[in-house]
């Protein structure tokens, strides 16, 4: 094959928010030398449109994300109101009684690369739960204890953890560093529209205030928006409303009584009649919002709903109603635009999925960087195979969430059973798992799974789901499954002992810091 | 069981403290001792020195290792040989509060009959009371100049945790941990204006003091593999 070879060097990234500028700064970080040759990231960034910024929960990725782009976890902390997360617990959603709640917490089961301890837990478990009989997070998140002390080295845990991080300040500290620190250049623009060839590839996008920008490869980091995949290159999105029946969010932001008010370590998530309402503790506030279904309830009755949760604290808040549109692209690279973050698609944050897969999308784009634009569809190919699995498997999980109710109060609930409404692969998974619990080498052997086996382990068992168990399957394993057991009641006790109550660490990192090493 | 004193603060007065004699240091059971950078040379000689983290702030300070774990501490041994002796031990009883001098009446260094007395005739400090002032001087200095050498080794990426695990005759395995030592490695990949800048303060020449210094840890093994197999 002869013909010049079109290198890709000029990476045009459209869209701040998260997804912009943690995009911006994985691909900068890994092609940091590479910019002396010619290689240049660029942000294009709106003067004018808001950021969605509520996106505030995160998963343990986030950390060696940051670490590998050079910052500061003190820095982080302390810039975007940080509090950490070691799971969520999910109230209401198998019986919906006061009392009905699970974790699914941040750490592995005790053991879990050797022995499956379900099958033990469902023999005999004396009526603790399975968290806390296979794991001590449950219970440093019940005593409001924080993952780490505070000589625990920068991004290092003693207990597995996430942040719950304000969206807007985060978007703003890595704009910074992304500028300051690894080379990326931001034009503060409007993209008026996008320029395309006759091959289809997108040659420039014009704006408003910084005129044409041209670039190799355009990263489409514009939100609901999806002025590059959506509106420029026309790619159909998915929707799955018919699986995830949750249409509208509305959010508010609560304040605390008082500045030593303990921060929950987990994000919460409490059932309702047509949906469920998160809340997330930042140090400075809690951030609550309602998800729910329009076809199932209206949004007067959703907000009477979310304000009885605000309680009397929240009687004069202002309540935010963004509108969801739960799905995905049919496909997230075409020709030399690739859709990251919302403009990628959107699901119901009940598991604070959205910015772990704008750090997976992120990561491959970098590692995989195309050379020239010849191999570009290759990479492409592969990026939408992969993200399109991903996409899948959450669905799935979220979907997961609801099929294992037990609640039949409203239609919500008895809708969200139905057959139909439920993906194929989920109810094979789901007569699988009648027989045997899912382990690692169930479905869940790719590389980089979203949610690992354990994730399915912590919600399936934790509303209830009975696996059928064989005696005389167990009795192998039997010693090794009650020493583990027994460990995870000493770890317990010792982590409950030892770690400091997370209000209280936070405000020692923001006087002392926390050590790099 | 260790009978636990409580600190009894006064300040050091000839109006109060007139009849009060110094005695020698008492608590030698110490098995990690925070020494500032003035003593490193000296600390190498017979100890190990290592950096660890304070438990309530999780700064690093520096220390000398006299025994490999607490209850077991080897001080009163290198004393005895003319060996090193810290300026956080000269100081026991003392301490210092803004301009002025402090004491903990409770301890046991301190009475009415033995040893020196802290103030002459003329109620001006005795010489061990002067000697107190030098030490305690010298620590006050030492540890603003030893946390400006820690903190230049943390902008430069410096500090390494260090894992000690060691064997014994006899079957016990001791893990020391939390402990943190230079890397001679990153010095050796500074770049040039960051290592004469290290020079010139005097930093490196302590960092390669630290990093000898290591070589006590076997040391101080075989001295503790010898005891323990000498006990019947």
């Amino acid at each position: 094959m002869t013909g010049m070879v079109r290198p890709v060097r000029k990476i045009v990234i459209v869209g701040g928010g998260t997804a912009g500028w943690l995009t911006a700064g994985i691909i900068a970080a890994k092609h940091r030398s590479r910019m002396s040759a010619g290689f240049s990231v660029t942000v294009v960034e709106s003067p004018t449109t808001p950021i969605i910024g509520v996106g505030e929960g995160t998963w343990p990725t986030l950390r060696g994300t940051l670490a590998r782009i050079g910052v500061s976890e003190t820095e982080f902390l302390r810039s975007c109101d940080v509090a950490f997360k070691q799971g969520a617990r999910f109230a209401r959603w198998t019986t919906g009684t006061e009392d009905d709640a699970y974790y699914h917490p941040l750490m592995v089961p005790q053991a879990f690369s050797q022995i499956n301890l379900v099958p033990h837990w469902l023999a005999k478990n004396n009526g603790r739960s399975f968290c806390d009989s296979v794991c001590p997070q449950g219970r440093v998140c019940d005593d409001g204890l924080a993952p780490k002390t505070i000589t625990t080295a920068e991004f290092d845990a003693v207990a597995n953890y996430a942040y719950h991080l304000d969206a807007v300040k985060f978007a703003a500290f890595l704009r910074e560093h992304c500028c300051e620190k690894l080379g990326v250049q931001h034009v503060l623009a409007d993209v008026r529209c996008t320029n395309l060839r006759e091959d289809g590839d997108i040659s420039s996008v014009d704006t408003e205030q910084a005129g044409d920008i041209e670039g190799d490869l355009f990263i489409d980091c514009t939100g609901f928006k999806a002025l590059l995949i959506g509106d420029a290159l026309g790619v159909p999105f998915k929707e799955c409303g018919d699986v995830l029946f949750c249409d509208t969010a509305l959010a508010a932001q609560l304040p605390y009584p008082n500045q030593m008010h303990p921060i929950a370590s987990m994000t919460i998530a409490t059932a309702q009649s047509s949906g469920w309402i998160w809340d997330i503790g930042l140090p400075t506030r809690r951030g609550i919002g309602y998800v729910f279904s329009k076809r199932h309830i209206s949004e007067d009755k959703a907000e009477r709903e979310l304000r009885a949760y605000l309680g009397p604290n929240g009687r004069n808040l202002s309540v935010r109603k963004i509108n969801i549109r739960s799905g995905h692209r049919e496909t997230f690279w075409k020709r030399n635009c690739v859709a990251v973050g919302l403009a990628a698609g959107f699901l119901e944050p009940l598991e604070a999925s959205a910015i772990v897969l704008i750090e997976l999308s992120a990561k491959l784009i970098a590692q995989q960087m195309p050379v020239c634009r010849e191999v570009m569809d290759i990479v492409a190919a592969r990026f939408n195979a992969a993200t399109l699995y991903r996409w899948g498997r959450i669905i799935d999980f979220l979907k997961l969430h609801y099929v294992l109710t037990k609640r039949r109060d409203t239609a919500f609930w008895r809708d969200n059973v139905l057959p139909e409404t439920i993906p194929v692969r989920l109810q094979e998974l789901l007569l699988l798992w009648r027989h045997q619990p899912p382990w690692f080498h169930d479905e869940f052997d790719r590389v980089e799974e979203v949610f690992p086996a354990a994730s399915y382990q912590y919600v399936l068992y934790g509303m209830g789901f009975r696996t059928a168990i064989e005696p005389a399957a167990l009795a192998g394993d039997a010693k090794a499954a009650e020493r583990a057991m027994r460990e995870t009641v000493v770890h317990s006790e010792r982590l409950c002992a030892g770690l400091p109550r997370h209000r209280d660490l936070i405000r020692r990192i923001s006087e002392q810091g926390l050590q790099p090493v | 069981m260790q009978f636990e004193r409580i600190t009894n603060l006064e300040l050091l007065q000839p109006e109060k403290h007139r009849h009060l004699c110094l005695g020698p240091v008492q608590d030698l059971t110490a098995h990690f001792v925070p020494i500032v950078v003035s003593e490193f040379a000296a600390a190498a000689a017979t100890c190990p020195i290592l950096l660890t983290k304070a438990a309530a702030t999780g700064e690093f300070y520096a220390g000398a290792l006299f025994g490999l774990k607490p209850g077991e501490s080897w001080l009163e041994n290198f004393i005895d040989r003319g060996g090193f002796t810290p300026l956080n031990v000269q100081r026991e009883g003392f301490f210092i509060t803004g301009e002025h001098i402090a004491i903990d009446r409770n301890s046991l260094r301190f009475s009415e009959t033995e040893g020196e007395l802290l103030f002459d005739a003329a109620d001006q400090p005795s010489t061990p009371l002067r000697q107190i002032q030098r030490v305690l001087g010298q620590l006050q200095a030492g540890v603003e100049a030893t946390s400006a050498f820690i903190r230049a080794l943390l902008n430069l990426k410096l500090i390494e945790p260090i894992d000690i695990t060691l064997r014994f005759d006899g079957g016990e395995r001791l893990r020391l941990e939390s402990l943190y030592t230079v890397s001679l490695d990153g010095i050796r990949d500074l770049d040039d204006a960051s290592t004469l800048s290290l020079f010139r303060s005097g930093h490196l020449q302590l960092a390669h003091i630290m990093n000898a210094s290591l070589k006590q840890i076997p040391i101080l093994a075989q001295l503790r593999n010898r005891l323990l197999m000498a006990t019947p």
